[in-house]
């Protein structure tokens, strides 16, 4: 019987100089995301124009959904604003309820 | 002092003396209540986001009123206007003052851009691969 040198547990796995040992338990942090920032206050928008459509379709996916906090990055207070200027613009049709 | 934005969509079938005589006549109305035309914007023909009253296309028109009184009886007409697809008056002197008090409390300052990063060097030629050594076989 030919003894195996390679273990089935160790397999490729781990490159050679790679930063793995200081990460051994690393299952939590599956890869690291950009933070992402409220847009309205990044450019210090306060007041949002429901007539304003190019800036409001930014938060419309092909859908037609609002797109959601934890997506966009947009912050409170102005993800408010954001979603009564588009249900406003949607009235008003110049955005759409739902496509498809 | 209120400040009202009503935006209304005329029926893209009527000709234009027709709508442009329809348009004079609402202004004539919410200023017969008081009401004071600030601004005016003709978009003209747009796309409608989806169909109304079977139509794809729409005239839209923008006014700003200035009043104290209400927009009630212009609200009634445009409501009973076969001629308007749709229309919405919205109150806007409340967000605008409370976007005004945000915007003094963080003003908007220039943002510092941070300096230009010098041109990093060349990585360093990959080491040599090591070279693989070949598993002893045992007998």
């Amino acid at each position: 019987m030919a003894l195996q040198t390679r273990r089935p547990g160790e397999g490729g796995s781990r490159g050679p100089g790679g930063p793995g040992g200081a990460q051994q338990g690393g299952k939590k942090k599956f890869f690291y995301r950009r933070k992402r920032v409220c847009k309205f206050c990044v450019e210090k928008i306060e007041y949002i124009d429901f007539k304003d459509v190019k800036t409001l379709q930014q938060f419309i996916p092909e859908r037609g959904k609002i797109l959601p906090r934890r997506i966009s990055g947009t912050c409170a207070l102005h993800q408010r604003k954001l979603q009564n200027a588009i249900k406003r613009a949607r009235i008003a049709a110049l955005l759409p309820f739902a496509t498809d | 002092m209120r400040t009202y934005e009503v935006l209304f969509i005329l029926s893209p079938q009527i000709p234009e003396e027709e709508s442009t005589t329809l348009i004079h006549d609402f202004k004539r109305v919410a200023e017969g209540t008081g009401a004071k035309l600030t601004n005016e914007e003709a978009w003209g023909r747009r796309r409608l986001a989806y169909p109304i009253q079977k139509f794809t296309e729409g005239n839209y028109h923008l006014f700003v009123f200035d009043t104290d009184a209400s927009l009630s009886e212009l609200d009634r007409r445009m409501r009973n206007s076969d001629r308007i697809l749709r229309h919405m008056i919205v109150r806007t002197d409340l967000d605008h003052k409370r976007a005004e008090k945000l915007a003094k409390r963080n003003p908007k300052k220039e943002r510092v851009r941070p300096a230009p990063a010098f041109p990093t060097t060349a990585p360093e030629p990959a080491a040599a691969p090591e070279s693989i050594p070949e598993p002893p076989v045992s007998e």
